[in-house]
C-alpha cells in the first residue's frame, strides 16, 4: 500500500504493477493549540517550509503566547510518500529547508506538534486528533477551505490525493479477494471510519 | 595395585584397537570447533560484504568524496542529493557531547562505590548499577521523548527541545552504568599494595586515589570510556526519538541546541519505507558502511589504545619515547593551556552568560587558590565532588524508573498482560507482543549458544594463543562493536531478501543471534578461564583424550558461568528494537505466529510505534514500556544472581 505515485522508472523496472486506488486522503497541515492563527494560505505554508518566513509574527493573526514565535517546522523523512506528495504539491518540487525536524509516521509528526508549542506539520487526515490545531486554508475572505472529508472528495481542498494498492500482476485469490473487499460497502465503511475519504 | 596395573593395561589395550577411530574423532570435533570459532570472522565479513553489494551503487553513481563530503542530505530533491557530511558530523557531535556529560559523572560514581562506599552501601549500589544497564535502549528514548525534551525546551526557553543537547544527555545516561561498572572493576583490582603503600608514607585518601589508584587503573578506565562510546555511537532508537534528525552541521559547530542528525538515525527511520533498489535505498547502506567503519576504527584504535597501555606500564622505566622530556612536557602544555582556552570559549558560546562567568570564577578561584589549600580541605572538596557525582547518577536513574513505573503500574492487569491489542494498540493488551518477544530471543539463544559456546572452547582450549586466535578474536572484538542498527539492515538485505526468507520471526531470530554471539563467547571464555590448569593436566595425564578432558572436566563447572552469558544474551536481544524492526515484526497482529516464517510482533518494537506513531496511547505505551523493563530487568537480575553465587564458590577455592 502507498501514497505516493509509482515513478515512471519503477513502472518500467516492473511492467507486471496494477495499481488500484482503494481511498482518498487529504493532508492537513496542523499547528499546536497554543497557536492563535486561524487560517493560513499555501503560499505561507511554503514560506515556512521554505525557511523564507521563520516567525509566526510575520504571518498575521498567529501568535503564540509564551514563546519567541521561532517557526518550528516539522516534516516527514525522505522515504515518505507523504513527503514526496507534499515537496511536489505545496513546495512545488523545491527542497524543504533542512532545518525542518523528520518525523518517520504521521504520529510522530502528531505527537511533536502537539506537544511542542510553535510547531506546524502535516500529517494525513485519517490522523487529525483534538490534541493539535487543523488550520483550513485560505484564498480570499468569501474562500476558506479546511480539510474535511467532503471538501477531498468533492476536490475544493488543494493537498489530497489517492490512496493505493499495489500488486505485481492482476490480484488474484486472497489478495485479490482482500482488494474487492477493501472496495466493497464493509470496506469503505472502514475507509471512513479511519477518517478517510471513501470512492463513492 | 597390581589389579589396577592389571586395569590399566586392560584400558591401554582396548584403547589401541580404536587409538584411529578417536584420532579422526578427536580431528573431527576440532574441526568443528575451529569452524564454530571461525564464524564469527566469515559473519563480519559478510555483513561488510552485503552492506557494500548494496551501497557500492550510490558510491560508483555520486562518488565517494561527494558521498562523505557533501553537505546536503535531500534524497527525494528534484536533483537527489547524498551528502552525508552532517550526518557524520552529528554522530561525532552526539557521542563527543555524551562523553564530556558520562565521563566525570561515572568516574566520580566508580571512585565512589569502589573507595568511599561503606561494605553495605556497595553491596547493594554495584549489582543496582549493573542491572541499569539492562535498561533497553528504546525505554530510555520513550522517557526522552515524553520527559527529557520537554524539559529543555522549557529551561532554555527553546522552540524545541529536540536538540544535539537531549541526545548526548540521553546517550550518556545510557553509558553511565557501562563506564561505572568497568571502571570500578579497574579501580577496585589495583593491588592492595599500592594503596597500603601509599598511605604509610603519609598521602591522604584523595591523593591516594588520584595520584596512585586511577593512574594505576588507568587502562581499565580508557576500556570503560571506549566500551561507553562504542555503546553511544550505535545507539540508533534513543536518538532517533529525541535529536530532531535536522541533517545540518549546527551552526555555530558548538552549538549545543541546535538539532542534529546521526548516522544510526538516518538508517532507523528512512530505512523502513524506502524502495528496495532505489538510489536512496543504496545510499543508505552507504551510510550504514560508513558508520560500520567508523565503529571499526574506533574498535579497532581502543585495541591499539589498551595494548599499549598494559605494554607502558611494564616497561615504565626503561621506556624509550619519541620526544625527550621536556618537549613532551611542553606539548602536555600547550595542549592543556589549548583545552582550557577551548572549553572557556564553548562555556561562553554555548551557555548563558551568568554561568560561564559562574564557572570561569570558581575554575580561577580554584586555580590561584589550590596552593593555599591544605591536603585535607582539598579532600574535603574533592569527597564533597565525588559523592555528589554519585548522587547525581542515583537521582538521575531514579527519575527514569520512577516515572516509568508509576506511569505504568496502573496500565498492568490481567487483561493487558493476556489480551492481543485493539484500536491500534491504545485499548486491550500486549500478549502477542510479549509471546513474540520470548520466541524471538529463545530463537536467538537457541542459534547462538552452540556457536559462541563452541567458538570459545576452540579459543581457550585447542589453542595457544597465536595469529589465528588473533585473528578470530579481532573479529569476535568487531562483531561486539557493530552497531544494532547495522545488524537489522545486514539481516534485512542477507535473510529477508537474499536469502528470500521474507520479515519472519526465523529471520529476527537469526539478526538477533548474530548481535548476541560475542557476549556468548566472552563470557564462555571468561569462565573456561577460570578453570583451574590443574583440572586439565590430571585429567589428560589420566590419559584422557582432549574431548573427554573438555566435555567431562572442563564444561561442568564452567556452565554457571556459560548459563549466565547466555540469560544476559537474552536480556539483550529482548530490549533491542534496531535488528528486528526490519526483519521480523508487524506492528499489530491478533494471532500468534504459528511457523517461524511468519512475523511477530514484540514489546521494543510495539512501545517505539506506540510512542511516536500513535496518539492517545498513553497508559498502554507505559504499561508496555513498564513490562519490558520487568521482563529484561528482570533476566540481568538472574543473570547477576547466578554469577555471584558462581564467583563466591570459586573464590572460595582460590583465597
Amino acid at each position: 500500500m502507498t501514497s505516493r505515485e509509482v515513478t515512471k522508472d519503477e513502472m518500467g523496472k516492473y511492467p507486471g504493477f496494477v495499481i488500484t486506488t482503494v481511498a482518498q486522503d487529504g493532508i492537513a497541515i496542523v499547528v499546536n493549540p497554543a497557536n492563535e492563527i486561524q487560517y493560513i494560505t499555501l503560499d505561507q505554508v511554503k514560506g515556512i517550509y521554505l525557511s523564507n518566513i521563520t516567525k509566526w509574527t510575520q504571518i498575521t493573526g498567529a501568535n503564540v503566547p509564551g514563546t519567541n514565535n521561532q517557526i518550528v517546522i516539522i516534516g516527514r523523512d525522505s522515504a515518505s510518500g507523504t513527503r514526496t506528495y507534499f515537496d511536489q504539491t505545496v513546495l512545488a518540487s523545491a527542497t524543504p529547508t533542512n532545518k525542518m525536524l523528520e518525523k518517520n509516521s504521521n504520529g510522530a509528526v502528531l505527537q511533536t506538534v502537539a506537544q511542542t508549542p510553535g510547531s506546524i506539520g502535516y500529517v494525513s487526515i485519517g490522523f487529525v486528533s483534538k490534541d493539535i490545531k487543523v488550520l483550513p486554508i485560505w484564498y480570499n475572505s468569501q474562500k476558506i477551505i479546511a480539510p474535511t472529508t467532503e471538501n477531498v472528495k468533492t476536490k475544493p481542498y488543494p493537498i489530497s490525493r489517492d490512496l493505493y494498492v499495489i500488486t505485481n500482476g492482476q490480484p488474484s485469490g486472497l489478495t485479490g479477494d482482500f482488494i474487492k473487499y477493501i472496495l466493497s460497502p464493509d470496506g469503505q465503511k472502514i475507509v471512513a471510519d479511519e477518517g478517510y475519504v471513501t470512492l463513492s | 595395585m597390581i589389579k589396577f596395573m592389571k586395569k590399566m593395561n586392560d584400558v591401554l589395550g582396548a584403547s589401541q584397537g580404536t587409538a584411529r577411530v578417536s584420532f579422526v574423532k578427536e580431528q573431527a570435533i576440532k574441526t568443528v570447533f575451529f569452524f564454530t570459532a571461525f564464524f564469527a570472522v566469515i559473519v563480519v565479513s559478510f555483513i561488510l560484504l552485503f552492506l557494500l553489494r548494496d551501497g557500492y551503487v550510490i558510491l560508483e553513481k555520486a562518488g565517494v568524496l561527494a558521498f562523505l563530503f557533501g553537505v546536503s542530505w535531500a534524497p527525494n530533491a528534484v536533483v537527489p542529493l547524498y551528502g552525508i557530511l552532517p550526518l557524520i558530523v552529528g554522530t561525532l557531535l552526539v557521542t563527543i557531547g555524551a562523553m564530556v556529560f558520562a565521563v566525570p559523572l561515572s568516574i566520580g560514581c566508580a571512585i565512589y562505590i569502589s573507595e568511599l562506599a561503606s561494605p553495605r552501601v556497595k553491596q547493594q549500589l554495584k549489582p543496582a548499577v549493573e542491572l541499569l544497564a539492562g535498561i533497553p535502549s528504546i525505554v530510555y528514548g520513550f522517557f526522552g521523548l515524553i520527559v527529557l525534551t520537554n524539559f529543555i525546551r522549557v529551561t532554555f526557553y527553546l522552540p524545541t527541545g529536540e536538540t544535539w543537547l537531549a541526545a548526548s544527555v540521553l546517550l550518556g545516561i545510557m553509558a553511565l552504568p557501562t563506564i561505572i561498572s568497568v571502571s570500578e572493576d579497574a579501580i577496585s583490582s589495583v593491588p592492595c599494595e599500592y594503596k597500603e603503600g601509599s598511605l604509610a608514607i603519609g598521602a591522604t585518601r584523595w591523593q591516594t586515589i588520584s595520584r596512585v589508584l586511577v593512574p594505576a587503573a588507568l587502562s581499565g578506565i580508557a576500556a570503560a570510556i571506549i566500551l561507553g562510546i562504542g555503546r553511544a555511537i550505535g545507539e540508533t532508537m534513543a536518538v532517533l526519538m529525541v535529536a530532531g534528525n535536522a541533517a545540518i552541521i549546527p551552526d555555530p559547530i558548538w552549538n549545543i541546541l541546535s538539532p542534529i542528525r546521526t548516522l544510526t538515525a538516518t538508517l532507523g527511520i528512512e530505512m523502513g519505507e524506502v524502495a528496495v533498489g532505489s538510489d536512496h535505498y543504496s545510499a543508505l547502506f552507504g551510510v550504514a558502511v560508513v558508520l560500520l567503519i567508523i565503529t571499526l576504527i574506533i574498535n579497532l584504535s581502543a585495541v591499539a589504545i589498551l595494548r599499549r597501555l598494559t605494554e607502558g606500564r611494564g616497561h615504565a622505566t626503561s621506556g624509550k619515547h619519541l620526544v625527550s622530556r621536556n618537549t613532551r612536557e611542553t606539548l602536555v602544555r600547550i595542549a592543556k593551556i589549548t583545552g582550557v582556552l577551548i572549553l572557556i570559549g564553548f562555556f561562553f558560546l554555548a551557555a548563558p552568560f551568568w554561568l560561564a562567568d559562574l564557572i570561569l570564577l570558581t575554575a580561577l578561584a580554584v586555580y590561584i587558590g589550590r596552593n593555599w589549600l591544605s591536603p585535607n580541605r582539598v579532600q574535603t572538596i574533592a569527597f564533597a565532588f565525588v559523592i555528589a557525582a554519585a548522587l547525581i547518577v542515583i537521582a538521575i536513574l531514579a527519575i527514569i524508573l520512577q516515572d516509568i513505573v508509576l506511569n505504568g503500574l496502573p496500565a498492568l492487569s490481567w487483561e493487558f498482560l493476556t489480551q492481543p491489542p485493539r484500536d491500534l494498540g491504545r485499548a486491550g493488551g500486549i500478549f502477542p507482543a510479549i509471546v513474540g518477544t520470548l520466541c524471538l530471543v529463545m530463537g536467538a539463544i537457541a542459534i547462538a549458544l552452540p556457536l559462541g559456546v563452541g567458538a570459545a572452547i576452540y579459543l581457550v582450549e585447542y589453542t595457544r594463543e597465536g595469529r589465528i586466535t588473533r585473528f578470530i578474536r579481532t573479529g569476535v572484538d568487531l562483531l561486539n562493536g557493530t552497531p544494532s542498527i547495522v545488524f537489522g539492515l545486514f539481516g534485512f538485505a542477507f535473510i529477508v531478501l537474499y536469502l528470500g526468507i521474507g520479515v519472519s520471526m526465523l529471520a529476527g531470530q537469526v539478526t538477533l543471534a548474530l548481535m548476541v554471539l560475542p557476549t556468548v563467547i566472552r563470557t564462555t571464555e571468561e569462565s573456561l578461564k577460570n578453570i583451574p590448569q590443574s583440572l586439565r593436566e590430571g585429567s589428560l595425564a589420566l590419559g584422557a583424550t582432549r574431548w573427554q578432558m573438555i566435555s567431562r572436566v572442563v564444561l561442568p563447572p564452567a556452565v554457571p558461568g556459560i548459563v549466565t552469558g547466555a540469560i544476559l544474551s537474552i536480556g539483550r536481544a529482548a530490549g533491542e528494537t534496531a535488528p528486528i524492526m526490519f526483519t521480523a515484526v508487524v506492528f499489530s497482529s491478533r494471532f500468534l505466529p504459528d511457523s517461524v516464517f511468519q512475523p511477530v510482533m514484540a514489546l521494543p518494537y510495539h512501545l517505539f510505534i506506540l510512542a511516536t506513531n500513535v496518539p492517545g496511547a498513553s497508559t498502554n505505551k507505559y504499561g508496555t514500556a513498564l513490562v519490558l523493563l520487568l521482563l529484561v530487568v528482570g533476566f540481568y537480575s538472574i543473570a547477576i544472581t547466578v554469577r555471584n553465587h558462581f564467583h563466591r564458590k570459586v573464590r572460595g577455592y582460590h583465597v
